[in-house]
């Protein structure tokens, strides 16, 4: 059986992940997921800042939601693919790093997060769209986003000094 | 050249206690790193949202000045976090920096920056005027401190 562990060796040492570690490319890959941090977690920063009734109270909720979603998800579509690429000619040093398993476990944290607020109090948008400050579950949502997105930064950040 | 003759206050930055002090603790400059990043998020997030909301790509509802003070504070605490983190930074490997390429282009990006943000951008935002050149601006010039201050660790 193939284990995880033989997958990332096999990454690291294709020509692909070599071309990337050994050239301009990796600090150019890399460029773009920093600056692209500002389209993917600056947008949704204020997403959820709005959820948590703090930054532009006046406005629904869902019109904040709806303008910035393409934007963001454009954003979540570099980090994804750079990051991706940055993986693959890391693969090994990123197995082997405990900051790289606590950003992929943030990073699905994220998603169950952002997955529970859409089936629950996201249906009864209706009713709080327009109230200057969301339902506890709501606000929360947004809390637990900035946090672990927080979290996500700083295990980005500390993983590079594994490799 | 200029830069020669303040050579004398890059090696004085290095004798100070606060770059002994971030130097002997190792895992501070990394601390540094990621406040520094957490400042970009805020201070390039607000800049980005602002700019396509000038360039009427995004929230075309909301009035450009009602936008601009709600998200003003964020611009605002973004450079409150990346200024003071970044100067701790530059006094813990001022040295490195004189000789780094890298960073003297960043400073030349982070003053035009600066100067452009507080004039043009925000006379765009208050009052509409050529809001696509005052967008356009600070774009180039808060990504090109981004990709420059990114290039002084990978390049010099």
């Amino acid at each position: 059986m193939t284990t995880v562990l033989e997958i990332c060796r096999w990454l690291d040492r294709s020509a692909i992940g070599t071309d990337i570690r050994e050239s301009l490319l990796f600090p150019f890959i890399e460029g773009f997921h920093v600056l692209a941090l500002s389209l993917s977690i600056g947008l949704v920063v204020i997403t959820d800042l709005r959820l948590m009734g703090v930054v532009m109270r006046n406005r629904p909720a869902s019109e904040i939601w709806s303008q910035f979603f393409p934007w963001m998800m454009s954003g979540f579509g570099v980090m994804f693919l750079t990051g991706a690429l940055l993986f693959w000619s890391h693969a090994l040093s990123a197995y082997n790093s405990t900051a790289f398993r606590v950003k992929l476990l943030l990073l699905i944290l994220s998603g169950l997060n952002a997955a529970i607020y859409h089936l629950t109090i996201y249906r009864k948008l209706d009713q709080w769209d327009a109230s200057p400050i969301p339902p506890l579950q709501a606000r929360l949502a947004g809390w637990t986003s900035l946090i672990l997105w927080a979290g996500v930064i700083t295990m980005g950040r500390i993983m590079a000094y594994t490799f | 050249m200029i830069a020669a003759s303040i050579y004398p206050f890059f090696a004085w930055c290095e004798r100070t206690w606060v770059c002994k002090e971030i130097t002997v603790h190792e895992s501070l400059f990394p601390a540094l790193e990621t406040i520094h990043l957490f400042g970009l998020v805020l201070l390039l997030g607000t800049v980005l949202i602002l700019s396509l909301r000038l360039l009427g790509l995004l929230m075309p509802r909301q009035p450009v000045p009602e936008l601009a003070q709600a998200l003003g504070r964020y611009t605002a605490l973004g450079l409150g976090i990346m200024l003071p983190s970044g100067v701790l930074m530059f006094v813990a490997t001022a040295v490195r920096c004189y000789g780094n390429t890298s960073f003297w282009v960043k400073m030349c990006f982070l003053a035009a920056a600066l100067v452009f943000h507080f004039t043009y951008f925000q006379k765009a935002l208050r009052s509409g005027s050529s809001p696509k050149f005052a967008a356009c601006g600070a774009l180039v010039l808060w990504f090109g401190v981004g990709a420059a201050g990114r290039s002084i660790g990978f390049f010099g």
